[in-house]
């Protein structure tokens, strides 16, 4: 009975370090505990989407793998993406999964600008690293700071397709829609998503660092 | 002059049954999020997720017709998705820890993915204070075992010990709670 507790909690600690857990010859009764341990785990808000960097990958295993060319992903309109912005353009040789083009008009970026705004300090540039990104709310704008590269950027942190507060997503780094599975990226580009409708970029909010702080202009 | 696929065509996989091809990417990117989805939650981490949704769509995609409908698309990946997840836990731990049912998830494809904690909450609700509290600190607080057992104040082998009859319990009154 011990060896099967000892190995049971050796199988949760890698569940919960998200490893794959090592395999045993397993008994019957331990079965409904491991799938208990699953249940328990995919409680974790960590559980849920696919990388885009899997999802792209695997891709491109299919296509070669069934001796097929790898077709070349479809990708997004940078210039139009980005026209309003003022972020370095990379986000995605690694990261972008293959979706539909956004080339249409109603997919560029766009600022939020409020008419009458006032600068409001929302993190200390140093609790934001590169790469890394930060949930700020206002009051009235929630939203995300970012650093990319070293550029700190805010975006709107509301989904534009139904207005679903987005969700940080450190591992994968980039921002899940809770309601319908889409994710963005930390320039606000939509990395993939599963609704036929268009979906705009996130808008970006005009930002600056003052004494350290990193302030976003909202209302 | 050449017949056949054309160069936008490539990568496409010709069909079984007819001359239209199989736009496999449409298939793969329609449908990799929800089966993905759903092997994650019948294993719980990432790595097998994605290994086992690969398989599934290895195995798959050059055995769809491309006259099917995405209703028989999505049946024949859960189908497949079934099958390679039964084959892991075969060949992981000689027993099926978890499996998947078609009618279940066809049924929840309808549906947004729901919350699993309010499910969770009331099963912990229910269960004796020591176990709730092993399965809060190690699930919910993700500690290790050293930790849980310092903050309950009793030794590391005795945590392991709560901790497997904390699911024991949790796991019938799963069944009890229901959905």
């Amino acid at each position: 009975m011990n060896r099967r507790i000892r190995r049971v909690s050796r199988w949760i600690d890698d569940l919960l370090h998200d490893r794959s857990p090592r395999g045993f010859r397993g008994a019957e009764d331990e079965a409904t505990v491991l799938a208990t341990a699953i249940e328990l785990q995919n409680a974790s808000p960590s559980a849920g989407l696919p990388d885009p960097q899997f999802v792209e990958s695997l891709r491109q295993r299919i296509a070669r793998e069934t001796q097929g060319e790898v077709p070349h992903a479809p990708r997004f309109s940078r210039r139009a993406l980005l026209a309003s912005g003022g972020l370095a353009a990379a986000t995605a040789a690694a990261g972008v999964l293959v979706g539909e083009r956004l080339t249409s008009p109603s997919t560029a970026q766009h600022e939020l600008v409020p008419d009458a705004g006032a600068w409001t300090a929302v993190a200390v540039v140093s609790d934001l690293p590169e790469g890394t990104a930060r949930t700020f709310d206002t009051g009235s704008v929630r939203g995300f700071i970012v650093n990319r590269g070293g550029s700190i950027a805010a975006l709107s942190g509301v989904c534009t397709h139904l207005g679903c507060l987005l969700q940080l997503n450190t591992a994968a780094r980039r921002l899940d829609c809770p309601c319908h599975s889409a994710a963005f990226g930390f320039d606000g580009s939509v990395l993939f998503k599963h609704m036929p409708d268009t979906l705009p970029p996130l808008p970006l909010l005009e930002t600056r660092v003052r004494n350290g702080q990193i302030e976003v202009l909202t209302v | 002059m050449e017949s056949g696929s054309q160069p936008g065509e490539a990568g496409r996989f010709q069909v079984i049954d007819g001359d239209r091809p199989l736009d496999w990417e449409r298939v793969y990117r329609d449908h990799v999020t929800s089966i993905y989805r759903l092997l994650y939650g019948k294993v719980g981490n990432q790595h097998d997720a994605e290994d086992l949704t690969s398989q599934v769509f290895l195995e798959a995609l050059p055995r769809l017709r491309a006259s099917a409908s995405g209703g028989e698309i999505h049946m024949y990946l859960v189908t497949t998705a079934k099958t390679v997840l039964a084959g892991h836990w075969r060949r992981r731990l000689g027993v099926q820890v978890t499996e998947i049912d078609e009618n279940v998830v066809t049924a929840e494809a309808q549906t947004p993915p729901s919350d699993p904690l309010p499910r969770i909450r009331r099963i912990l609700a229910k269960l004796p204070a020591n176990y709730r509290r092993v399965l809060e600190l190690r699930f919910l607080e993700r500690c290790s075992v050293g930790e849980t057992a310092t903050r309950m104040g009793i030794s590391a082998g005795n945590a392991r010990v709560v901790q497997y009859r904390a699911l024991q319990r949790a796991a019938e009154l799963g069944q009890e709670v229901g959905v």
